[in-house]
Parts: structure tokens; sequence; C-alpha cells
């Protein structure tokens, strides 16, 4: 491997890019229109790390279920706003998490909407941004949104209007 | 040895299963579609409750979480793999020994409600 490929692998596996292209939201580099994809992949991944570990915390706190005085103590503990706040934030992450979840088992491991493989004439479109698989991934973020305003009703007012 | 294919399609499989079973732990907290009967959130979260749910359906939460940490822990030590590949078999015994102490964690908690 010569020098500059060197550099290249090196630049490649630093951690600011790494970070960059896979888990800060703030920091994306192409315009939503663009590639919604990689917009949908970065919230994938910071979605799943939020719900990884919040499932860990959970386990440990359930763990106290065991105790009818202690568990209503950290009911007490957990009615707090910010807290409110933080379960809204989760519901929205588990609820985006598992819609991307649902295009992503339909696209990588059904093979549905991603178009058939055509010869690349210009001006070439790849067949997966013609495919139903983008129209999905809008109603992914749409239904999201949703989800996310009808959790934060449920979470708050502790009732949904239905 | 098992191949990281396999353990990806380990993580659709559970990704499936996930969508039906956390599914139903989510119904749990809505009122009106709550199997506990739970007239708001708050009181589906309340310990009657939430005993009732261990005693009615154990075996969901206990199927839970197996294949929810299964998926969260196996989704993280991807992203740490794409960080760190060198660290590989660190990462793999680090990732085993969570998922090993929390799942011992969780059945405990299930076998404590279940034994009375």
């Amino acid at each position: 491997m010569s020098e500059t490929q060197k550099q290249r692998v090196k630049m490649l596996q630093n951690m600011i890019g790494f970070f960059r292209a896979s888990l800060n939201p703030w920091v994306i580099r192409v315009k939503f229109k663009e590639n919604p994809e990689r917009v949908a992949f970065i919230l994938h991944r910071v979605s799943g790390a939020i719900i990884a570990f919040y499932l860990l915390a959970h386990i440990i706190v359930t763990s106290y279920t065991d105790d009818p005085l202690a568990w209503e103590r950290i009911l007490n503990t957990l009615s707090s706003p910010w807290n409110k706040v933080g379960e809204w934030i989760l519901a929205t992450a588990i609820i985006y998490h598992g819609l991307n979840g649902i295009r992503l088992l339909l696209v990588e491991f059904f093979g549905v909407g991603i178009g058939r493989p055509e010869l690349p004439k210009p001006p070439y479109i790849p067949p997966s941004f013609k495919g139903g698989q983008r129209k999905a991934l809008y109603a992914v973020f749409i239904l999201s949104i949703i989800g996310s305003i009808l959790s934060a009703v449920l979470i708050f007012t502790g009732k949904l209007p239905i | 040895m098992v191949k990281e294919s396999t353990w990806s399609i380990i993580q659709y499989i559970t990704a499936i299963l996930l969508i039906l079973f956390l599914g139903f732990h989510l119904i749990e907290r809505i009122p009106g579609l709550s199997p506990l009967q739970a007239a708001t959130y708050e009181e589906s979260l309340e310990y009657e409750k939430v005993s009732r749910a261990y005693d009615s359906y154990g075996w969901v939460l206990a199927t839970l979480l197996v294949i929810g940490l299964f998926h969260g822990l196996n989704g993280l030590r991807g992203m740490l793999l794409e960080w760190k590949p060198e660290a590989r078999t660190v990462i793999n015994i680090v990732i085993l020994v969570v998922f090993i102490v929390f799942a011992f964690v969780g059945f405990t908690t299930i076998y404590n409600h279940l034994a009375g």
C-alpha cells in the first residue's frame, strides 16, 4: 500500500469523520432533497443508539417492580416534566426507528421498491431513486411526525383524543 | 465462529419479531387499547397493572427481553466495529458480557414476579 493510500485509509478511519458520518444529525453535509436516504440512515443510527441505551436503563429500573414502595418512589421521580420530555423523545425515536426499520426490511431483506437494473444511459438516475422505496421514505418521515405528535399528547395528557 | 452475514440475518429476523412484541408492549400504555385496561397512560404504569402484566404474559416480556437486547446490542456492536475495526475481539467480548448481565437481571425480575 502506497503512502497516499495509507493516509487515505487513516483519514477514513478517523473518529471525527465517523461521528459526522453516522451519529451527528446536525452535521449533515448534504441537502435533504438530494439525499434523503442519508438523513434517514443518520436518524436511524441516532434513534437506535437512544433506544439501546434506554433499554439497558429500563431493565435496571423495572428490576424494582418486585417492591411496591420502591416502584412508587421511581414513578414519582419519573413523573417530573423533564422526564416526560425524555419519554417523548424516546417514543419519537421508537416510532421513527420502527417505521424506518420496516422500510429497510422491505428494501434490504425482501428487495421491495428498489426497481430493476437498467442500462446507465445519461442522465443516469439509479432505479432505486425512482422506485417505491423513496416514496416509502417520505411516508416514514410524515408518519413519524404524526406518531411523535400523538405520543406527546398521550405522555403529557395521559390520554389520546380518540 | 458465526459469520457477520449470519449476524445480519438474525438482526433482520429480530427486527421483524420486535415489531410484533414491542408493538404489543407499547399498546399496553395506550388507554382503550391496553390489555391491562388502564384508563390513563400513568395508570398503566401502576404497580398492580405492571404486576398483572408479568403474571398474564411474562413469556412475552421474556421474549422481548432477549430479542430486544440482541437487536440493540448487535446494533451498537456494528457501530463500534465501524469506529474501531481493530478492536473487534474486545468489542465482541464487552457486548457479550453486557448481554449476559442484563439478560440475567431481566430474567431475575420476571422470575421473582412469577414466583410471587
